[in-house]
């Protein structure tokens, strides 16, 4: 055959990519410029398929990028605004080092900077994709905004973020969006329903800062400048949607309220405004503010039934979140000083309660201690001096709790000095099998409305049945027997997650028709097992025996769990 | 000058005019010698002007001494009346206090002229001529014109062209600023709404393009995200700051097991590199060794010898040459083994029509078995997204589990010890989506190795 012969590497997989040493060369950048631009453009380094392919037989690790990608690139405008940057400096370098302070006055007033608008719109062409990316640019502004001002980043960086996290926190506060709270050992979780997305977010303590050298700053403050960008225009966007003002303005009438006459003690003219704001304790002014709160109604249309019922519970579901969004409402709260005070005003005041806190802890306290009408003050010291018997003192676990439980937990888990109730995370979904924890199926309980004392009745319940069953285990042998078991377990299981069964006299006659279809079925099933094939029912035995396995599990730890303190006492370290 | 020559003259023919130096030695002697003097050679070479000369000369210093002719000044200017020097009084009575007090003075005197400045000072009495050509203007006359006539129209009223046309100029708009462009993180920047209504453009969207007037649309790919990983990992519930005893115990028993990983590497990696003790010399090993080929071992070399032998033997052999009997059989044995393949392979065909059913059962089994491959293939490319991907020289490596143990644990909020850096997780976050490759701070590197020099001074101490 003759024709030309094909040189290796001039086509395919090689031809696709591009080195980024090669890359910074295309586009005539240093390599920070490089990454920043990267970063800000949303272009990410890429793994072939075919390394060696790729990179013309050898197999040195290098990053590859599209070369699509950084064709892409090169039209965009912020590539010459960094070249212009790179002159700048060096002009700058030269007339510092001539001691020529007129020029150096002359080049720093026309500084190149650029504006990132563009490229927020182009990488979220519209604003729910910006929503669905919004969680790590509150992450990383909420990080940014606790820095000390020490020169790790510029103080307008973290007074930016710090402007654009109490802009956010004051919108969820006025559209009630909080859904989920969780004191971790790193920071605060936080998570919220924002026109329907699920947003997550995560806030440090304050004064936890270490700086770690591992960590590349200058990578994170292009991640912010871009989050910052981002962030203020969802914000301006989400103020838009609840008729608010932005920049964000207090309520006239909050306003003359937090008047104080001391204000210039707490800081300067210029930043008093901001801190007002992100006391947290006021209302923001809406663009009409003469309408009420209405709620808009669904329009009802005649439909078919299977619809109406779906509405329904469309209508039960929504009433039911209105009512939680409303658990702190009609309740005063008084923030001692040694309580998180940003966190926890943050929370009561998303679902509906008034807080205040001493005058000399922050700015934007709206009542004393001695308000007769205040009804829980929060508390984390072994004990008060002075007490006020209208009120509960209690400590501030209580307040997230209630928000994780979505309705009022007792409070007297939770007075001064009580050993607390294990906080438990939110964010868990427990599988059907899974083992739940015994508070998490007494607040279940309460919400459905039991008393408190029920559910452990029931466990114990539970437990001697358990015992039974065991004794039952070592009698049978075959595997129908076995069956019947296991469907016995996973009643108790339903049973134990409910706990909704009473044992009372009259529903004896209820449960018969219910129990005859319960033997049907389990014939039923008892006979399709018989007719299996023996692979099948080799497969069908091995999946029954993994859930009896699991099933055994759960029930070893409920067994161990009262036994759980004094098993952590002997041993502390080690797992059980 | 001429007319300043003919003054001169005149005030010479005047009957009192006085020479300076009176020497008319020339008119009176003998006769004069004839020379022609129709040439301006012999003018100038045969008459003699000294005379003449000498009178100019004498005017001249006159003049620059005395500032004009002696003639003509009056007599008062010229002489005066001595009459001694006026005695007063006081001086009289003291002339011996007044010295001193004069000696005092000249001490006092600034400075005296020096000699040199006095030298070069001009003392001629006559002023010098003035430099016309400094004072002439070239063109005087019309510019002079020009104005005479700008100033009748300015009279009339009429204004010139060029002024016209200065104040037809149309102003320029000063008043817009440089539109300044503020710095990203100016805290008090102003946003609008991005996503709200656009205006069209309603030029030709060709014409735009080719002017570079429209941006590069994205290319859709670029809005996937590298990773199916949230963006906010929640931490488990051990995590907790209160934790539950079981899920803490769970979280502990995690961090337990990457501890023992990573021990394990470490081991490894420890084991890898320690010195195996029967690999150390001993003094009989050392001995041996040095006795190495002083004892002569007869028996093993014996051996070898007979080994060489049996190589050598079998290396000189040549491959005998077939005869063609031997290649005829050959052939016809191949020819034979060909024939029985293929035999065998037609009756394997034929045979094939009656295994029907179990060719058709093994294709379904590799079906099966392609789709169970495909399947795992699938499972694994989707279990990959969540993955890190090698991206640059350096793995990804997973950062620290934030973990309190079971005595670390806060017994209030307010005394709670945030565990780990959250500057840190999300760096980590964002390495491990694949956003950014993992890679180590640049280190420092020295081009030149420093050099100690001891300073002088150092060293005359020491």
């Amino acid at each position: 055959m003759g024709g030309l012969q094909k040189k290796k590497f001039e086509s395919g997989a090689a031809t696709n990519y591009i080195t980024r040493n090669r890359a910074r060369k295309k586009l005539q950048l240093s390599l920070p410029d490089f990454r920043r631009l990267c970063i800000l453009k949303g272009i990410y380094p890429h793994e072939p398929k075919h390394k060696k392919k790729v990179n013309k037989g050898s197999t040195a690790p290098r990053t590859f990028y599209l070369l699509k990608d950084i064709r892409f690139l090169l039209h965009e405008p912020i590539v010459g605004k960094f070249r212009e940057y790179k002159i700048f400096v060096r002009k700058l370098k030269k007339a510092y080092g001539k001691t020529e302070w007129s020029a150096v006055e002359r080049l720093k007033e026309n500084k190149p900077t650029y504006k990132l608008d563009h490229i927020v719109k182009e990488r979220y062409p519209s604003f729910i994709d910006a929503l669905r990316d919004i969680d790590d640019a509150l992450c990383m502004c909420f990080l940014f905004s606790t820095f000390a001002r020490t020169g790790k980043c510029h103080v307008q960086t973290i007074q930016l973020c710090r402007r654009l996290t109490v802009e956010w926190m004051n919108y969820v506060i006025t559209s009630r969006a909080l859904r989920k709270v969780f004191i971790s050992i790193k920071g605060i979780y936080y998570q919220a329903e924002v026109m329907g997305q699920p947003i997550t977010w995560l806030v440090p303590y304050q004064f936890a800062h270490d700086h770690p050298t591992d960590v590349d700053y200058r990578v994170m403050a292009t991640f912010t400048e871009l989050y910052t960008t981002l962030l203020g225009f969802v914000n301006f966007r989400l103020y838009l949607s609840l008729n608010l003002l932005y920049p964000p303005k207090l309520d006239i009438k909050s306003e003359s309220e937090l008047k104080e006459e001391d204000e210039d003690d707490y800081a300067m003219g210029s930043e008093s405004y901001l801190e007002k704001l992100s006391a947290l304790s006021a209302s923001l002014a809406r663009v009409v503010t003469s309408t009420e709160e209405e709620e808009a109604q669904i329009d009802l249309f005649p439909t078919e039934d299977e619809n109406m019922e779906m509405m329904e519970e469309k209508e039960k579901e929504k009433k039911l979140l209105e009512a939680q969004m409303k658990i702190f409402e009609g309740l005063k709260f008084f923030l001692n000083r040694e309580v998180p005070r940003e966190s926890l005003a943050f929370i009561i005041r998303c679902f509906g309660g008034e807080v205040s806190w001493d005058k000399s802890v922050s700015i934007g306290s709206t009542y004393e201690m001695m308000d007769e009408t205040i009804t829980h003050h929060i508390v984390d010291r072994p004990n008060v001096d002075k007490r006020y018997i209208n009120r509960y003192y209690i400590q501030p676990q209580w307040v997230y709790d209630c928000v994780n439980a979505k309705m009022l937990v007792p409070v007297e888990d939770y007075f001064i000095g009580v050993t607390l109730p294990p906080h438990l995370s939110p964010f868990v979904e427990e599988r059907e099998g899974d083992y739940v924890p015994p508070e998490k199926l007494k607040i279940l309980a309460l919400q459905r409305g039991e008393s408190q004392q029920q559910p452990e009745e029931e466990e114990e319940e539970e437990e001697e049945e358990e015992e039974e069953d065991e004794e039952e285990e070592d009698n049978d042998e075959e595997d129908q027997v076995e069956e019947n078991k296991l469907k016995k377990m996973e009643e108790q299981r339903s049973q134990g997650k409910s706990l909704q069964v009473k044992v009372t006299p009259g529903k004896v006659k209820m449960e018969n028709p219910v129990r005859l279809e319960q033997e049907e079925k389990a014939e039923e099933k008892r006979l399709a097992i018989m007719m299996m094939k023996k692979k099948e029912k080799y497969l069908y035995d091995k999946i029954m025996f993994g859930k009896k396995r699991k099933v055994r599990e759960v029930s070893f730890l409920k067994s161990r769990n009262k036994y759980s303190l004094l098993w952590e006492r002997i041993h502390p370290f080690d797992p059980l | 000058m001429a007319a300043a020559r003919r003054l001169k003259r005149v005030a010479a023919s005047q009957p009192g005019f006085l020479t300076l130096k009176s020497n008319s030695t020339d008119l009176l002697s003998g006769r004069r010698k004839r020379v022609n003097k129709n040439k301006k050679k012999s003018w100038n070479k045969h008459s003699d002007i000294n005379d003449v000369e000498e009178f100019l000369n004498d005017i001249r210093h006159q003049e620059r001494t005395t500032g004009g002719l002696l003639a003509e000044k009056s007599d008062d200017s010229l002489f005066f009346l001595d009459v001694g020097q006026p005695l007063n009084d006081a001086q009289r009575d003291k002339p011996v206090e007044e010295e001193p007090v004069e000696r005092k003075k000249r001490k006092g005197r600034v400075s005296r002229p020096l000699r040199i400045d006095l030298i070069l000072q001009q003392d001629s009495l006559i002023p010098p001529p003035k430099d016309v050509l400094a004072y002439q203007q070239p063109n005087a006359k019309k510019l002079r014109r020009s104005a005479q006539r700008l100033e009748q129209l300015a009279a009339k009223g009429v204004v010139p062209r060029k002024q016209r046309q200065l104040l037809n100029r149309r102003p320029v708009e000063r008043t817009t600023l440089k539109a300044v462009t503020e710095a990203n993180n100016n805290p008090n920047r102003d946003y609008y709404d991005i996503w709200g209504q656009e205006l069209k453009d309603l030029a030709d969207p060709w014409y735009l393009q080719q002017t570079c007037k429209k941006r590069v649309q994205r290319p859709e790919r670029l809005n996937e995200k590298p990773s199916t990983l949230p963006a906010v990992e929640v931490i488990a519930p051990g995590g907790s700051y209160n934790p539950e005893f079981f899920s803490h115990q769970a979280l502990l028993k995690a961090a337990h097991e990457v501890e023992v990983v990573k021990q394990k590497e470490e081991d490894k990696i420890k084991r890898q590199l320690a010195v195996n003790k029967e690999d150390t010399a001993t003094m009989e090993t050392i001995f041996h060794e040095e006795l190495e080929g002083l004892v002569e071992e007869e028996k093993e070399e014996e051996e070898e010898l007979k080994d060489e032998e049996d190589v050598a033997v079998g290396a000189i052999v040549l491959a005998q040459k077939k005869t063609e009997k031997q290649r005829k059989k050959e052939r016809a044995l191949k020819i034979k083994e060909q024939r029985r393949m293929a035999n065998r392979r037609m009756n394997n065909r034929q045979q094939q029509l009656f295994q029907l059913r179990s060719i058709k059962a093994s294709i379904k089994q590799q079906d099966q078995k392609t789709k169970v491959n495909q399947i795992r293939r699938k499972a694994k490319q989707e279990a990959e997204k969540s993955q890190p991907r090698r991206l640059g020289k350096l793995k990804f490596q997973p950062q620290d589990m934030e973990v309190q143990l079971s005595g670390e644990l806060a017994e209030s909020l307010r005394q709670l010890k945030p565990e780990g850096s959250i500057l840190k997780d999300r760096f980590k976050s964002l390495q491990k989506r694949n956003l950014i490759e993992p890679r180590e701070r640049a280190k420092f590197k020295r081009r030149h190795k420093l050099k100690y020099v001891e300073k002088r001074a150092f060293k005359e101490i020491t």
